[in-house]
């Protein structure tokens, strides 16, 4: 794959202002976040050796520089089982996405191992005009929908200052686990709020990212959705 | 660099008038009154102001001008400039508004102008639209609100900087009453181009400013990272409280991403004053109650606060209040117990508080505070001295005072009530303890403390 360079370049001379969602999980890795396993396919044939050699179950996500809610014209498809099912739902899905999203240009097909359930947690980035590069962090769904319990930094960061987000916001003893549940691999969430922080500090055409949702394990993290907008 | 501005030799007043009420006759008041260097009037107008020979230009005063305050208004305001920089004047308070605040086209011009004309002669300046400079120690005072309205506080420890002219000249108002003592105030205004980091930078070395108060709306687009800087190397040496005033989110913004409607302006800044080493005080009552803490108490070495109290109700407020702002309240170990026993009246309760009960008196205070101050596990005490019961007197301010100076530790006291109760609190906070009205705003005031005290631990600055 491409140094993150190229793929912001790459975007950038295609007129784009945001990462293909691959892009924006590669780049994100390059950076030393864990990042679900995932490949990109051109057809439904190669979704379902990708998908094979990932392991099942795994999600297929239609990749477009024209579509950026993809759920919402039927761009994704969770728990696939089988090399055979992976081909057919690829198929299907590209058939109602260009019915529904008429003319939207299609890259490819993202076929990602799907992530098991786990406790989902947000990282995001922007570029202030006052501090420049900030890092944030927070739980998903409501802790930030509503109760918008999230923790700030203005980058760079130290491994301390990702740890001391965590312990900022409200809701955080879900961290430490509940109801018997054991505490999640904070080391794992503290990589992915520096490889944030560095891929801004690093990239000044990134203006904001959101990697959501990162699933915490006990024993790991994994970022699963990522959004870069690069600058106008 | 910015020692012009502070201690000139000259100054010299654009826009000096006779005319009563008038910005420009105040100005000059304030300098006779408490200027030593020169002051040269200039006003086209006047042969004299105020038994002052007045110049028609700022070119035409024979002698150097360290300083040029003016007054004129905005649309001559580049003129004047301009004679100023021919002059070889090198520093510029601008008080005169019109400018960019205005939200015209023309204000913009202008100001525009006046950076401009700034730049070209290597003027630095503050303002425009501000107050300008109070320092209590040279008498530079471009506060143009005459003394009968605006008080001017003692000579002190504390300088502030604010964004806002109105907060400034109500601060330094309210630290005269209360007889605070305050070095330099600088109020900023539209900083075209002396901002908080060129302020900051300069009051690290001012050696009579010991403790910094920041008023912030907001700081120029990328000054961002310089004023963290800045602001962590300041703050290893003198404590820097910061009001950050237009806290509510621009969120509602359209915004690109999840992130950027989330962060809006306020938790960024949040961000950065913690990670700089900044004290923020959360509502104006907060700034003195941190500032008065911060001044006075040594570092706070650990979270462990015993509680000394006259009255039961108030050392559980306390308690909860201490709790709340994550402090340890220890539990009084077997051998402390014993000998609290053997000097106090049974009905004392020797936990965390120690209740003295109401029949207490100043003896009792002393005994206690005697033996709990040096123990290993005591970080800070808070004193409850509710001065309404029979058996006190001021003689334990003195207790309180000799104390606190022989141990060293953090001290703090709570006092509520009456006439009485400003007494007390007058008398013990001239003797360098921090009084508090509530125990709410005593806890407060105690994180910030042990906040500062970390960092300043952290940052190498005191071992």
């Amino acid at each position: 794959m491409s140094a993150p360079r190229d793929i912001i370049q790459r975007a950038l001379s295609e007129g784009r202002r945001k990462l293909l969602e691959h892009e924006a999980l590669e780049i994100i890795r390059l950076y030393g976040a864990p990042v679900a396993e995932a490949a990109l396919a051109k057809t439904p044939e190669e979704a379902g050796e990708l998908a094979a050699k990932i392991g099942f179950p795994v999600v297929l996500k239609v990749v477009s520089p024209d579509i950026s809610h993809k759920s919402d014209v039927g761009g994704v498809v969770i728990g696939v089982r089988s090399r055979e099912e992976a081909v057919e739902k690829a198929k299907q899905m590209l058939a109602t996405v260009s019915e529904r999203a008429h003319g939207a240009r299609i890259t490819g097909i993202l076929v990602q191992k799907m992530a098991p359930p786990g406790l989902e947690v947000i990282v995001g980035g922007l570029r202030d005009a006052v501090f420049g590069p900030v890092v944030m962090f927070g739980l998903g769904g409501i802790f930030v929908e509503v109760l918008k319990d999230v923790s700030f930094r203005v980058a760079p960061i130290t491994i301390e200052d990702a740890y001391e987000m965590m312990s900022e916001i409200k809701a955080a003893k879900l961290l430490e686990g509940y109801r018997g549940s054991p505490p999640v691999d904070k080391e794992s969430i503290a990589k992915v709020i520096l490889a944030a922080a560095r891929l801004l500090e690093e990239n000044p055409e990134i203006e904001s990212l959101d990697l959501n949702p990162v699933i915490a394990y006990p024993d790991k993290a994994l970022v699963v959705d990522a959004r870069v907008i690069l600058r106008k | 660099m910015l020692e012009k501005f502070f201690n000139p030799r000259s100054v010299a007043i654009i826009g000096a008038t006779v005319k009563e009420g008038k910005v420009g006759r105040v100005i000059v008041e304030n300098f006779k009154k408490r200027f030593p260097g020169k002051i040269f009037p200039v006003n086209p107008k006047y042969e004299e102001v105020l038994g002052l020979k007045c110049y028609k230009s700022v070119k035409d005063i024979p002698e150097p001008v360290d300083l040029v305050v003016i007054v004129v208004p905005a649309p001559v305001v580049p003129t004047v400039l301009r004679e100023a920089g021919e002059k070889g004047v090198k520093a510029a308070i601008i008080i005169s508004g019109g400018f960019r605040e205005t939200g015209t086209e023309e204000g913009r011009r202008l100001e525009e102008e006046v950076a401009r004309i700034a730049r070209e002669y290597g003027i630095r300046v503050i303002g425009p639209n501000c107050l300008g400079v109070y320092d209590a120690w040279s008498g530079v005072d471009t506060f143009f609100l005459p003394d009968e309205k605006m008080r001017r506080p003692p000579r002190g420890p504390i300088s502030f900087v604010s964004q806002s002219g109105a907060f400034a000249s109500a601060l330094l108002d309210w630290m005269a009453y209360y007889n605070i003592g305050v070095s330099k105030a600088i109020s900023y205004g539209n900083k075209i181009d002396v901002d908080d980091v060129d302020l900051l930078s300069y009051l690290e070395k001012d050696e009579s400013t010991r403790l910094i108060i920041m008023y912030i709306e907001a700081i120029k687009p990328g000054r961002g990272r310089l004023f963290m800087e800045t602001a962590r190397r300041v703050a290893a040496s003198k404590p820097i409280v910061v009001y950050k005033a237009g806290k509510t989110s621009r969120g509602g913004k359209a915004a690109a991403s999840h992130t950027a409607a989330l962060a809006g302006n306020y938790n960024v800044y949040r961000a950065a004053f913690k990670q700089s080493g900044i004290i923020e005080a959360e509502s104006f009552d907060e700034i003195m109650d941190l500032s008065k803490v911060l001044l006075s108490q040594p570092l706070m070495r650990g979270r462990r606060v015993y509680v000394v109290t006259d009255a039961g109700g108030v050392g559980v407020m306390l308690t909860d209040a201490l709790t709340r702002e994550g402090f340890e309240m220890p539990t009084t170990p077997p051998e402390l117990k014993e000998e609290l026993r053997s000097i106090l009246p049974p009905h004392c309760i020797v936990e965390n508080p120690i209740d003295l009960t109401g029949d207490a008196d100043d003896e009792r205070y002393r005994v206690v505070l005697e033996r709990l101050l040096p123990k290993s596990y005591v970080d800070a005490v808070i004193v409850v001295a509710l001065p309404q019961i029979p058996g006190m007197s001021f003689r334990l301010v003195d207790y309180i005072h000799d104390l606190w100076s022989r141990y060293r530790k953090p001290l703090l006291a709570i006092s509520i009530g009456s006439e009485e109760a400003v007494k007390f609190k007058e008398a013990l906070e001239a003797k360098g303890i921090p009084v508090y009205e509530s125990p709410e705003r005593a806890a407060r005031a105690l994180k910030a403390l042990y906040i500062y005290s970390q960092y300043k631990i952290r940052s190498g600055a005191e071992k």
